[in-house]
């Protein structure tokens, strides 16, 4: 001890909004302290309750330190030590043989966003799986919905800049709760609240960010799309449209007109949404009269059946009101669409071989009980634990458990899909490795220095496609590059974003903004140039014709295999797939909705490890209305069993009006073994929504019953 | 889950916690601050930047201290929010260096 304490540069590996710049303190090689970059204009020095022990974290005692070979039955966690030596003769051998047996689409790659990185993240396993020639995973579990929505409508434009959201009059907060999961932008808010802004929640429940808003609209869940319709048609009876904006950028109006005149008036959208009248009115007006307004779109709306067409209708609103015209005045989703990244050089769509089939992995239960010819025999998870993430996960787990399915799993810990795994491969975390961190909630790239040495044989993701690809045969150049060479060779210096910047100046400074322009002169458009195939923003979408479409970065920047389903070229609201509305026969056995968001001290299944994690978040709940709690005799803190067909979880009966009459809300993301040995997505169909293959979490049904 | 102000806040309000505050917790009491646990989120910003080390999460309280956290649940209802940094109270200085900082 004694010795010099280092400082490096982090950036939050996480799948989230902000993407905070981190500094590692390092002392005798040690991980110290983790802390937020006071100089960071999204950051401002603090970080979250997620990321509040991550120093520690890294030095978990649970963490796979070596590669590990299955010695009990599958699922028992009985495991020896075997050198990535004999691990990777042991997966190549096994893939050859499967590849000659059934022919390489017989495997799968499960990858998501476990850490958001250019090199070690969603796309990490891309070239290797299409090089080998697998089944193109399709990777839709957030916001694939609402990327193709936004897309057939604003087109791949990064938005509203969330630093210039200081100068907006009205926030509209639109299916988030951003005290919860986009922590950072809520000073912005308070400061444009300070200015005299106005701050609307839309959101079925009560949440902590709805509690601290101006004004909070409790519509029912899966009506997102009906109450945009029904406050356009307010816009339009009323004359409150912004007809110059209208004639001159955008497309489609005279339909989208038609529509909402002849469908969606305020009686009948009242009663979908369960909003009075006069709700839907005065946010109308409020909407169209109040400028610069501006919409922060979460990406609760899309996980319904209809939830790409809801993502349609909201994209629509600003443009009808000309919000776009000022600075703070638009939309935002996800600045990402404007990163000047190397996405065909990081996924390699050329590899793949024309006519190779997609798999949905969010569909990953279906998937390995369904596909025949060939089917998958071994599947490959990184980055992911789909047992915890994935739709109908009982059915997932039953076939994880199956002796003719060689899973191997590379991961920090024994997660819910780890102990099914014949090899563990173990993993580097962040602090342990070099990473460009990309961001899809602010404009910022975020340099992440390697600060420490990875405990055991743990590696990066980076390094374990390189060991890999070796043992595969695989002589490409792709494989032959160090971390900081791939880094560099992914990311677009020559874009007029990155003028002046190259890596080493990345690396010196932490981090660039890529907005363009100043948050008091960002101004996307104020004179159309969306970037749609119109360069409108399109009411009627111009890209209907080919039918439904996943956007290429979720499925390897594969075009060919599309699903093609027919789409409605204008937008629409459907009634879920499961309510008590649009499915009596079913909610006569499960007659409550549920929505099962995102924890404040998980990310999704990460940290719900950590003691301390789950005495922050407090143990899986069962929020119930008064009302469905009376009706099933339940008190305040029973222990209730949520279940349905497909399969059932327990946990703690909180009695509130914080939720609506007929829905209950089950926080996602804890872990079996710390949770009577299930959660929440047991019960949650694997069905799509509309656009996008987004999964469908918030349409399901289920019934309540005390555990006795 | 809870973080909470303890007595060493007594007649001190140095306040530089309230502006690290990302949904201002803080209510401003008339000797002491409290944070209001309906409020708080646990992020931890503010713990490191009590000059006098008056700012605990609940999991790192000392035993004789754990009833402040009913202190802070009880009293942050009474007192106004606060969340701009104000000048301490008189005499703050001295009870610093009193309590060893």
């Amino acid at each position: 001890m004694g010795s010099e304490i280092k400082i490096f540069k982090g950036g939050c590996p996480q799948d989230c909004p902000d993407t905070c710049a981190m500094v590692f303190s390092v002392q005798d090689g040690v991980l110290t302290s983790v802390t937020g970059n006071p100089e960071h204009p999204i950051t401002r020095g603090g970080l979250c309750v997620k990321l509040k022990d991550f120093a520690k974290h890294h030095y978990n005692p649970d963490r796979i330190l070596y590669p590990q070979r299955r010695v009990g039955p599958k699922g028992s966690g009985q495991y020896e030590r075997i050198s990535w030596e004999e691990a990777l003769k042991e997966i190549s051998g096994k893939w050859n043989s499967i590849i000659d047996d059934y022919g390489s689409q017989a495997i799968l790659n499960c990858c998501y966003l476990g850490n958001q990185g250019v090199i070690n993240g969603l796309t990490s396993g891309d070239a290797f799986f299409n090089r080998l020639g697998a089944t193109v995973s399709e990777k839709t579990f957030c916001a694939s919905g609402s990327s193709t929505g936004y897309v057939m409508t604003i087109g791949p434009t990064g938005g509203v800049d969330p630093e210039s959201f200081v100068y907006s009059k009205l926030i509209v907060i639109w299916g988030q709760n951003t005290m919860s999961t986009n922590l950072h932008q809520w000073p912005i808010y308070q400061e444009a609240r300070a200015k005299g802004a106005k701050i609307v929640v839309i959101d079925p429940q009560r949440t902590r960010t709805a509690k601290e808003a101006d004004i909070h609209i409790r519509l029912r869940p899966g009506t997102d799309a009906a109450f945009a319709l029904g406050v356009m048609n307010v816009l339009i009876t009323e004359n409150l449209v912004d007809q110059d904006y209208i004639d001159k950028y955008t497309h489609g109006y005279e339909e989208l007109k038609g529509r909402v005149l002849s469908d969606y008036g305020v009686e009948r959208v009242s009663e979908i949404t369960g909003l009075t009248v006069e709700e839907i009115q005065s946010f109308a007006r409020l909407y169209a009269t109040i400028q610069p307004c501006v919409i922060r779109m979460g990406v609760a709306p899309e996980r319904n059946r209809n939830g790409g067409q809801s993502i349609r209708a909201i994209c629509s609103l600003p443009a009808l009101v000309g919000a776009w015209r000022h600075v703070g005045g638009g939309l935002l989703e996800m600045p990402l669409w404007e990163f000047p990244l190397k996405y065909e050089e990081m996924s390699r769509p050329d590899f793949i071989k024309p006519g190779t089939r997609v798999a949905n992995i969010t569909q990953l239960g279906k998937v390995l009980e369904e596909f025949q010819d060939p089917p998958i025999k071994s599947l490959f998870v990184n980055n992911s634990n789909p047992v915890s993430q994935a739709g109908h996960s009982s059915k997932l787990e039953s076939h994880l458990k199956k002796d003719d399915l060689f899973l191997v799993v590379s991961e920090h810990f024994i997660t819910d899909t780890a102990k099914y795994a014949d090899i563990l491969l173990p993993a580097a975390m962040q602090a342990e490795q070099l990473e460009v961190m990309l961001a899809w909630g602010h404009f910022y790239l975020t340099y992440n220095e390697k600060a420490i040495e990875p405990p055991g044989e743990c590696v990066s993701n980076s390094e374990l496609f390189r060991r890999l690809a070796k043992a595969m045969g695989f002589t490409d150049s792709y494989w032959d590059r160090s971390d900081y060479e791939m880094l560099n060779d992914f990311i677009d210096w020559s874009s007029p974003r990155l003028e002046g910047w190259n890596m080493e100046k990345l690396r010196e400074v932490g981090y660039v903004s890529l907005a363009g322009a100043t948050p008091d002169k960002r101004l996307p458009h104020a004179e159309g140039n969306f970037p749609t195939p119109t360069g409108k923003c399109e009411f009627l979408t111009t890209q209907a014709d080919k039918g439904n479409f996943v956007v290429p970065v979720w499925r390897s920047m594969y075009e060919d295999m599309q699903p093609g389903e027919p789409i409605d070229p204008l937008p629409e609201w459907l009634p879920m797939r499961e309510s008590p509305q649009s499915n009596p026969e079913l909610a006569k056995k499960y007659p409550l909705n549920i929505v099962t968001p995102k924890a404040h001290a998980f990310l999704n299944s990460q940290y719900a490890n950590e003691r301390n994690q789950r005495h922050r978040q407090g143990e899986q709940t069962v929020t119930i209305h008064p009302k469905d709690a009376e009706a099933r005799g339940i008190q305040s803190g029973e222990v209730v069993r949520v279940f349905n067909d497909r399969g059932s979880f327990q946990g703690k009966a909180v009695i509130s009006d914080d939720t609506l009459p007929g829905l209950v809300v089950s926080i996602l993301g804890y872990w079996h073994e710390h949770n009577n040995g299930s959660a929440v997505n047991s019960i949650s169909s694997n069905e799509f929504s509309n656009l996008g293959h987004a999964p469908s979490f918030s349409d399901n049904l289920v019934q309540v019953e005390l555990v006795v | 889950m809870t973080t909470v102000v303890t007595d060493n806040c007594l007649k001190c309000k140095f306040t530089e916690c309230v502006s690290s505050c990302p949904v201002s917790a803080f209510r401003a009491g008339e000797e002491m601050l409290f944070i209001d646990p309906d409020v708080c989120i646990d992020c931890g910003a503010c713990i490191s930047k009590c000059p006098v080390k008056a700012i605990f999460e609940d999991l790192d309280l000392p035993e004789d201290m754990t009833h402040w956290v009913d202190t802070n649940a009880t009293e942050s209802k009474k007192w106004p929010k606060i969340s701009a940094k104000m000048p301490p109270m008189d005499g703050a200085n001295d009870r610093k260096v009193a309590l060893g900082f």
